[in-house]
């Protein structure tokens, strides 16, 4: 279980990465 | 002191601060021209992805107050599946790229590409490399010291050669304020990786421990006793582990994680590990000389006793017991009231570590000691078979989410645990539980 929640917090981390870089793109084509 | 879920809190904030920080720092001061959105997403990921890898040098550097509120076994799992995010977003780089521009496919021709492009290639090779020898290390039958040198130095390989491909190809990096906070943050990580590997060490050098005994114990294990050597030794938890390196020194990678069996309430530094011969270097314990120095990298560990239970539930399973036997020879030393269950798995009658021992102790303590035996002998009327929540309830008065629950064993086993506490609606934060497979 604890194992459980170490995976789910690495998709999040993931997740959290993923959409940030995505925030980089659009702040550097939009401004 | 903080609290585990809270330091947990600040911890996670962090990591995703130290990934994310740098890569928005490149938006920050002048900036060249943007390019589109998609090549723009992949130069980001591609960046945020070498931070990660980077960073699990700090995972891995065994800083107690990183380790202590997660467990070193749920620190080596993040470890394990964040390398898998960090290459997913590294290898997404180029295919990104290759996506928006076919033409550069042609790039992937080692010999013939720029040497910017193949510093990227060598980068990307070196981590899936390391990720495939660490997934198949066992298929593979790679011994544990080959494929732990080998994935340090491919780690290394990877994080300077993608280094040297993004300051190459300039772009964010051509900003010398911005090239120097990310060679800067690659020569930070090499050096946590130099602390672990040298300057660790050159402590644990100091502090030697001499062999005093080596004790026969049933279920083919061995008890090391190791005395300190002219220091006064450290003290630890009951529940946790040390890396042992019996053969060699302690800049040589040849520390292996066991628990400490014996009682946290020894006086002289004394400890005690109980290891049971799994066909590799615990094959040789009983070979080891008395007087041999060896040397402990320890404490470590948050499977430790501590928190206020009604009940202590112990579960083992197997060579588990070792843990398990540190906190109940503990609690006895302590004279500690309260009661312990302790359900322990083993092949058969004749394979019970400390079965004789757990009998006795049964005397100084309330304890009461449950066997549960795969092959039991003939007229055996005890529970039979695995530990499931039906022999749990059998033995454990309810409600049983007021205990305390420790798990420790091979991995199915604790995953048919973990179910079966979830059955009993035993909520998260009571039960600890520590795998003695993690690396």
């Amino acid at each position: 279980m604890r194992r459980l929640l170490a995976e789910r917090l690495v998709v999040a981390t993931g997740l959290i990465v993923i959409l940030m870089s995505a925030l980089f793109a659009y702040l550097r084509v939009s401004t | 002191m903080l609290p585990y879920v809270a330091r947990r809190a600040v911890w996670l904030t962090a990591y995703l601060v130290l990934v994310l920080a740098p890569v928005l720092a490149l938006l920050l001061g002048d900036v060249p021209p943007a390019r589109g959105f998609w090549t723009e997403f992949s130069s980001a990921i591609a960046y945020a992805g070498l931070m990660m890898m980077g960073l699990q040098f700090g995972l891995t550097a065994r800083f107690r107050y990183v380790t202590e509120p997660w467990g070193e076994d749920v620190i080596y799992h993040f470890h394990r599946l964040l390398s898998l995010v960090a290459l997913g977003l590294v290898i997404a780089h180029p295919i990104i790229l290759f996506a928006i521009d076919p033409a550069r496919l042609r790039l992937l021709n080692f010999f013939q590409a720029p040497p910017v492009a193949r510093w990227a290639a060598l980068s990307t090779y070196s981590l899936i490399a390391l990720v495939a020898m660490s997934l198949w290390r066992v298929r593979l039958r790679i011994r544990y010291e080959i494929w732990h040198s080998t994935h340090i130095l491919l780690a290394v390989v990877a994080i300077i050669a993608g280094m040297i491909h993004m300051i190459g190809w300039g772009f964010y990096l051509v900003d010398l304020r911005k090239r120097a906070l990310w060679i800067g943050l690659s020569i930070f990580w090499i050096c946590l990786l130099l602390y672990v590997r040298i300057v660790k060490p050159l402590f644990i050098l100091r502090r030697p421990y001499a062999v005093t005994e080596v004790r026969k114990e049933l279920g083919d294990s061995w008890t090391l006793v190791m005395q300190p050597h002219r220091h006064s030794g450290f003290r630890f938890t009951p529940g946790q582990f040390g890396w042992l390196t019996i053969w060699g020194g302690p800049f040589q990678i040849t520390g292996h994680p066991f628990s400490f069996s014996s009682s946290a309430e020894v006086a002289d530094g004394r400890v005690e590990m109980t290891i049971r011969n799994l066909g590799d270097l615990t094959s040789k314990i009983h070979e080891v000389p008395i007087g041999r120095r060896v040397y402990i990298d320890g404490p470590y560990g948050a499977f430790t006793i501590g928190n206020p239970a009604d009940m202590h539930v112990l579960i083992a399973g197997g060579v588990g017991i070792t843990p398990m036997m540190s906190m109940i020879r503990t609690l006895a030393d302590r004279g500690d009231k309260r009661p312990v269950v302790l359900i322990y798995g083993s092949g058969d009658w004749e394979s019970i570590t400390f079965r004789e021992e757990l009998k006795a102790l049964e005397k100084r303590l309330d304890l009461e000691v449950v066997h549960v035996l795969l092959s039991p002998p003939a007229g055996w009327e005890g529970e039979k078979g695995f530990i499931d929540a039906e022999v749990m309830m059998r033995h454990l008065p309810p409600p049983y989410r007021d205990h305390e629950y420790f798990i420790c064993g091979p991995n199915p086993m604790m995953d048919a645990i973990e179910k079966a506490l979830g059955e009993m609606h035993v909520p998260l934060a009571k039960y600890h539980s520590e795998r003695y497979s993690f690396v």
